[in-house]
């Protein structure tokens, strides 16, 4: 238990500097004058398995593509959809049109000045291509209306259709016409970012270059999540592609690189002191989660999986698979955001209750069965929250298996009906988007995590994004985490935190969902 | 000699057939492939099947292999899935980086290892032989990966000499190529001339122990040329073939050495693919590294007939 206490007073010792580096980015500038040029060079461990914006969801991807491309509408800081590209959004009284004005004057990488046709190829194109098309889904047509405005006419009224539209998952780009026609990954990567593309080498870097004709967006006085107004003062960004973190760490202790998008959470507490460098905490970056099979025995059985949920300790897994950078909460929103269902679960949460556990085996008729727990190499806090599962469901007498693959393996595996049993997943991106979001993996029309479906929670989805107001929806939400812990089919461990750190050169870096190297520059 | 070369190089080709027929086998029979890559997590089963059926894998084993082979024969390896270029320019362009790599360490392992085997011979039981080989023995135990991260703190971090990865090409910068080519090269010639070390300590004792060298310093020839002209001459055929089995060796082993300090090398791109499923990729790219190491065990066959005058009649 000693090292947990460890970890956790590490967590703490390591928050609070997150927390002063966070206060410090956000509070008003001291005049700190920002200096135009110089080369940055940010970090990450893989290659982007594309650079075309709208056809991936993959992270490594999102980091660059965020600074080349833009969408008419975006998150802002706290998760409401902003408008970018659009001037705004006229949604008709029955919901069914929604008119989009487009910003004036704003100019793509190749000159040309982006216009209603862009806009419709573009969103045409993503329904082809589009790694999250399912979210035009609800849009019949789009019909060009002028020069600066299309016009979206709905199958049918979706009061939550803006906030999916402003999803940076797969994001909604907006690029040339000519790319209307294009597959996936062959447009020209031409957007109307602050940043152009300049050239990809697999497994070394990709770079991208200020694009000095970029049309800021004045309505801001500064960046605001994927939108605000936006100022490349860097000539060029490497993004530098080194795939072992000891090498990464090295790097920038030598200062080769400025930023790597995540450092070890022990190579952050040897540095925690260094003068040269930053560490920058994300405390919201994923859930940790623990998904069954609801399909096959035992995992079938509502009481077996309730024994699982109330014989896991929480703390001990989030402080061995995060490395101790984590926060225990049971919520399937974080706290405090909009939709918050309060204390409801908070009962089976981290409860650890070894007997509670042994009596509801024994009324789910558990025979020893074995419980394949499947998991990946390839995600470290997936592998390390699957060892200590294991142990602590073996405490109490389940016969728990792990069988680790790598992921692409896995991913086939829970594709499969049978064959595992519970399965470790982070989910990074879906907390972030908010209720939808997160929810949609679970249920029908898409094949829930848990394999099979259960028709209240899939009703209860459908009440979502139909739900008129914000009120309407946050009740919703409850009867949805209230369900959650009715089923069991998915356990919430916690939420895990990812570091960044950089070169203290580096200024004016908050962190994000992706690495925004725009508004930040170098200084001597 | 051309007929010999003739005869390898014929004998080549049911080598890396079966290469690519055991590649396609074994990737057939691993599970997943690149469609859960491209649909993402949340792809529905309609989502993955339809990208199986753009990219033809949901076509049974032998169509696709008949497909690929039937391509191979007019030279062309096919698209890779993800790097958006065909698989020739993919291998092609990352070519370079790692036979560099291979080949620095090799002529690296092939110097220092023969020394310290040329060192612990002639000076056989003293302390400089079992220094000698305590040093080679260390460098075979320890992990290339691990090695690899205590050079880049010593000389990238702490001392600050060397960068701690990254590849500059020749044509860009030759100083910054050399920089760049210095640690890793240096990290797999370290980890490899153990083996190098130990065959020419042994081979020289062989050698050194014969009438003809008692012979030559009974003549009062200089112990230089004893031991280089007629030592280690005659000691070279057992050195060259396991310098011919190292550059097998080094050719894998650069896979972790690129992994380690970024180098955009062949065994990075090959791994990847295999992480990924790029199925092309991985088939093309091996095929060429086995044409690579048919070619190097070539290159050493023509060096034993060098090194042994005999060798020429035999061929």
């Amino acid at each position: 238990m000693n090292i947990h206490r460890k970890l956790a007073s590490g967590l703490r010792s390591l928050s609070a500097v997150g927390v002063i580096a966070l206060a410090a980015a956000f509070s008003p500038a001291p005049a700190q004058a920002q200096v135009k040029g110089g080369e940055l060079v940010v970090v990450q461990g893989s290659n982007p398995p594309s650079l075309d914006g709208m056809s991936t969801s993959s992270q490594a991807s999102r980091n660059i593509n965020m600074n080349i491309y833009e969408t008419l509408y975006g998150f802002s800081e706290d998760i409401k959809p902003i408008p970018i590209l659009a001037e705004g959004v006229d949604i008709s009284e029955d919901g069914l049109t929604y008119v989009f004005t487009l910003r004036k004057g704003v100019l793509f990488h190749n000159g040309d000045e982006m216009n209603a046709r862009d806009v419709k190829a573009s969103l045409e194109r993503y329904r082809r291509v589009g790694a999250t098309k399912n979210l035009l889904a609800p849009v019949k047509d789009i019909e060009i209306t002028g020069e600066y405005e299309v016009t979206f006419h709905m199958v049918e009224p979706t009061p939550t259709f803006l906030e999916a539209f402003s999803s940076p998952r797969a994001p909604a780009i907006i690029i040339p016409e000519e790319d209307g026609d294009t597959e996936a990954g062959k447009n020209s990567f031409i957007g109307t970012g602050p940043y152009k593309f300049v050239e990809y080498v697999p497994d070394d870097h990709v770079t991208i270059e200020r694009f000095d004709d970029y049309s800021q967006d004045l309505r801001s006085d500064g960046i605001d999540g994927f939108g605000g107004k936006k100022t490349a003062w860097l000539d060029r960004v490497i993004f530098r592609i080194i795939p072992e973190p000891g090498a990464q760490v090295a790097a920038l202790e030598a200062g080769e690189v400025d930023i790597l998008e995540q450092i070890p959470m022990p190579a952050a507490r040897r540095l925690e002191s260094d003068p040269d460098i930053v560490l920058h905490e994300n405390a919201r970056w994923a859930f940790t989660t623990f998904i069954f099979n609801t399909n096959v025995p035992p995992s079938d059985n509502v009481k077996f999986r309730e024994a699982v949920q109330v014989a896991l300790n929480m703390e001990e897994i989030m402080a061995i698979s995060s490395e101790g950078l984590y926060t225990l909460n049971h919520r399937w929103q974080y706290e405090g955001t909009t939709y918050d269902p309060g204390q409801i679960g908070a009962e089976y949460y981290n409860q650890a209750d070894t007997e509670r556990a042994k009596a509801l085996l024994e009324e789910a008729g558990y025979n020893g069965e074995e419980f394949v727990i499947l998991t990946d190499s390839n995600i470290p806090q997936h592998g390390r929250s699957a060892v200590v599962i294991a142990e602590q469901l073996k405490a109490i007498g389940i016969n728990a298996v792990i069988n680790q693959v790598d992921w692409p393996t896995a991913l086939n595996i829970r594709m499969q009906d049978e064959g595992w049993n519970g399965w470790t997943l982070q989910m990074g991106i879906e907390p972030y988007l908010g209720p939808v979001g997160l929810i949609a993996t679970l249920t029908s029309p898409a094949r829930p995590h848990f394999v099979k479906p259960d028709p209240e929670l899939d009703a209860l989805y459908q009440e979502l994004i139909k739900g008129e107001t914000v009120e309407a929806r946050q009740e919703t939400f409850k009867k949805i985490q209230t369900r959650l812990y009715e089923i069991f089919a998915i356990i919430k461990v916690g939420d895990s935190g990812l570091m960044h750190a950089s070169r203290a050169s580096v200024k004016g870096f908050i962190p994000f969902r992706f690495p925004r190297v725009y508004d930040i520059w170098l200084e001597d | 000699m051309i007929r010999f070369l003739a005869y390898r190089l014929l004998s080549a080709i049911p080598v890396l057939f079966v290469v690519s027929l055991v590649t396609f086998l074994i990737m057939w029979l691993v599970p997943g492939d690149i469609s859960a890559e491209i649909g993402g997590i949340d792809a529905t089963p309609a989502d993955l099947a339809a990208i199986r059926e753009r990219l033809g894998l949901d076509r049974p084993l032998w169509e696709r292999a008949l497909n690929w082979y039937g391509a191979l024969f007019q030279g062309d390896l096919g698209q890779s899935y993800t790097l958006n270029r065909s698989v020739l320019g993919a291998v092609m362009e990352r070519l370079p980086v790692t036979l560099s790599l291979a080949a620095i360490a090799l002529m690296l392992a092939t110097l220092m290892g023969m020394l310290l085997g040329i060192l612990a011979s002639v000076r056989h039981n003293t302390w400089l032989d079992q220094g000698a080989m305590v040093t080679a023995l260390i460098g075979l135990s320890i992990p290339d990966f691990w090695f690899g991260i205590v050079m880049i703190i010593l000389f990238g971090v702490w001392l600050g000499w060397l960068p701690t990865g990254g590849f500059v090409p020749l044509s860009e910068d030759p100083v910054g190529w050399a920089r760049s080519m210095v640690l890793p090269s240096l990290t797999l010639a370290i980890t490899q001339m153990g083996v190098i070390a130990r065959m020419t300590r042994s081979a020289m004792l062989d050698v050194l122990g014969q009438d003809y060298i008692r012979t030559a310093r009974a003549k009062g020839m200089r112990a230089r040329t004893v031991i280089f002209r007629h030592g280690l001459r005659n000691a070279m055929i057992p050195i060259i073939t396991v310098v011919g089995v190292l550059s097998g060796v080094l050719l894998s082993g650069a896979v972790v050495i690129e992994t380690v300090f970024s180098l955009p090398g062949v065994g990075r791109l090959i791994i990847g693919a295999i992480q990924r499923r790029d199925f092309p990729i991985i088939q093309g790219g091996l095929l060429i590294t086995a044409c690579v190491f048919v070619f190097v065990n070539i290159l050493v066959d023509m060096a034993y007939a060098w090194f042994d005058p005999r060798g020429r009649d035999d061929s």
